[in-house]
């Protein structure tokens, strides 16, 4: 009998790794562009970051680039290494050991958990202001009800592998990005004007890295803008598929970076010209529908340009959930299979190709998380977004600076051979590394204070946010040794041996993390 | 050998009518069958080798399935199965050009034709992007 599968050598499958419909600059820009999501990254945070550090609101926006820019040099080259598109459970397991990649896939994980909540209520609120239900944008209960249809909704979208074409891609993202240009001119303009009471004329002391009001402020303001570019690093992970490998990904990274960086000091720029950062502060949940409306004004054209806005709004949200569902599961998949997880977590639809149990699990636990914040806000008062922005940057920042010292430690050898991975694979992801680390402690070490947000709130002495941030990142710890007692395969393979490391330019696949059920053709 | 039918198979409803219809070409023109799956998950969203190869694993069980059941309609076509690390729609376009074959056949279960559009149906890029004939197979009505 013939060979029903196509050997290895023959035809088509010979090309595995080299695809043929390879990303364009344009595509791979608009993937790195995309993932971060950078309307609803805005609607999240701007009003959060002015109440931290006041006016200088652009000058956090630039700053907070820095460690993360250091940390895609890690990504990249730890890619080149098993290209994994941008998870650090299995870098970090290679490179510092099963234990520290197990926490690291884990923090990655309940990082995309804790934001949903955030996610969600702005996309409800923004739903809610579009069609003019004005007095339920307000209300928390309707707000959860709908968020919680969405979250439900977009794993749903998740799980059958919907995926708009790309051509639909780029016409949101394109829509996204002009009209928050629109928004800053419009803003700029008739600010300048004169138009608006109250504006504030912008200058350029804004952007100043000074006055944040001590190091307790700059570091919460870093620490919301360490989020903002969250998933950035996709697009200098998508390396392989580029058509021009040794062009295209990097041209596309420092295009999305410059992208990203001019579109968030620009609408910081402007928003806070037109009432000043106070007013921005005051209507965090909803600061570009709020500012919007100020900008844009009743009439017939502000009127379209308001509904444009915030329809942008919700379209970056929801690439912003499928970028947040995606990867849980994935990261969730990717564990189980190398036995760091429940082999159930493993399985895939049949129908849809997709890890549909792990997708489902995360959306559900996700509304229930989002439900139970709500509710214990309900008891205590305070405000779920700010908790969730707040505590999803600890983890982030955790699991990013873990990967920058990964990639040191991980191509160790070759850091001296020349000055190129001296700069980029050595230097780079340790300062992201070690600045994000400190991010991190420094972050634990002000959460003590009670009076952390200052809005007032404190469990047992300390701010809430700690709880949440430490709290779900700690709760993996005896997960893990629950585990560990239960399969301990994956537990007991060590990190990989030094000299068995390819160089960071790259070389032979690397063997499986654990007997994997990795097909090797 | 040239002029190959090829058939984008994914095991779902839609596309058995299409491998139907397919093995009646092929054995109509003589020509071999492929049949062609792709697993490459979307680059959005995170880690994508461990799905990719799981995906893998799992598209070699529908293809192989696939040819047992082309074997059992007529056994006198030659069929193959071609596993390819692209999407879906890319792997149907990429093996018809390798082949330089005949004509592809798809299924079009599925989403109408404005959601294919917006959504990105394998079938409408297959349509629209193919150098080749295209043979479009509906999905019968439920019996």
């Amino acid at each position: 009998m013939a060979t029903d599968l196509a050997p290895p050598t023959g035809g088509v499958a010979q090309s595995k790794g080299l695809k043929s419909g390879a990303l364009g600059l344009a595509a791979a820009t608009v993937v790195g562009v995309a993932s971060t999501a950078p309307g609803y990254s805005l609607a999240a945070t701007l009003g959060l970051i002015t109440a931290f550090v006041g006016v200088r609101s652009p000058a956090i926006m630039w700053i907070a680039f820095i460690p993360m820019a250091c940390i895609a040099a890690a990504f990249f080259y730890l890619n080149r290494a098993d290209p994994d598109c941008g998870t650090n459970f299995t870098w970090v397991t290679r490179a510092i050991g099963p234990r520290s990649g197990w926490m690291g896939g884990w923090s990655s994980m309940v990082a995309d958990l804790v934001i949903m909540p955030s996610l969600a209520q702005i996309a409800a609120i923004y739903t809610f202001d579009l069609f003019g239900f004005h007095s339920q944008a307000q209300s928390i209960w309707w707000t959860l009800a709908l968020g919680i249809v969405f979250i439900m909704a977009m794993t749903w979208i998740c799980v059958v592998g919907i995926e708009l074409s790309a051509a639909m891609q780029m016409i949101f993202l394109g829509t996204e990005l002009a009209i928050l240009v629109i928004f800053s001119v419009w803003a700029l303009v008739r600010v300048y004007a004169g138009h608006i009471s109250g504006s504030v004329h912008p200058v350029l002391s804004w952007l100043k890295p000074s006055g944040f009001g001590g190091i307790g402020g700059f570091t919460q303001g870093i620490l919301l803008a360490v989020f903002i570019y969250w998933g950035w690093d996709t697009a200098v992970s998508v390396n392989e598929e580029c058509e021009d490998a040794n062009r295209t990904p990097g041209l596309a990274a420092v295009l999305s970076t410059f992208i990203l960086v001019a579109i968030y000091v620009v609408v910081a720029f402007s928003a806070q010209a037109v009432k000043g950062a106070d007013f921005l502060s005051n209507n965090s949940d909803d600061v570009l529908s709020a500012t919007g409306k100020i900008v844009f004004g009743s009439g017939a054209v502000g009127t379209v340009m308001l509904k444009v806005l915030l329809i942008a709004i919700l379209s970056s949200a929801a690439a912003s959930c499928q970028t947040t569902i995606l990867p849980a599961a994935r990261t969730a998949l990717s564990m189980a299979i190398h036995r760091a997880f429940p082999p159930k977590l493993g399985e895939i639809d049949p129908r849809h190709l997709t890890p549909a149990f792990s997708s489902w699990l995360f959306g559900i636990i996700s509304s229930v998380w989002y439900l139970g914040l709500v509710l214990v806000t309900r008891i205590s008062g305070g405000d779920v977004l700010t908790w969730s922005v707040l505590s999803v940057g600890l983890m982030i920042s955790y699991y990013y600076g873990q990967t920058g010292i990964a990639c040191v430690i991980y191509y160790r050898r070759y850091l001296f051979k020349s000055l190129k991975n001296f700069v980029f694979v050595g230097l780079l992801p340790l300062i992201g590394g070690v600045s994000l680390g400190a991010l991190f402690l420094q972050s634990i070490w002000d959460m003590t204070s009670p009076d952390y947000t200052g809005d007032g709130h404190s469990w047992l002495g300390v701010s809430p946010v700690l709880w949440l941030g430490l709290g779900v990142f700690l709760g993996g710890i005896p997960l893990m040794f629950w585990w560990n007692s239960k399969d301990h395969t994956f537990f007991d393979r060590g990190r990989d041996p030094i000299d068995e490391r390819p160089p960071p330019e790259g070389g032979e696949p690397l063997a499986p993390l654990v007997g994997s059920t990795r097909v090797v053709d | 050998m040239a002029g190959e039918v090829i058939l984008g198979f994914d095991g779902q409803d839609g596309s058995q009518a299409a491998l139907r219809t397919a093995v009646l070409v092929a054995a109509a023109f003589k020509r071999p069958l492929i049949i062609t799956f792709g697993y490459a998950p979307t680059a959005m969203g995170g880690e994508v080798s461990d799905l990719s190869d799981t995906v893998q694993t799992l598209g070699k069980q529908i293809t192989s399935d696939a040819v047992k059941a082309v074997r059992a309609l007529d056994p006198t076509v030659e069929v193959k199965a071609e596993l390819v690390n692209d999407r879906p729609a890319e792997a149907i376009l990429r093996a018809a050009s390798q082949y330089d074959a005949l004509t592809i056949v798809v299924g079009a279960a599925g989403r109408g034709p404005i959601a294919g559009a917006l959504l990105g149906s394998v079938t409408y890029q297959v349509v629209h992007r193919s150098t080749r004939p295209v043979l479009v197979v509906p999905t019968p009505p439920e019996a």
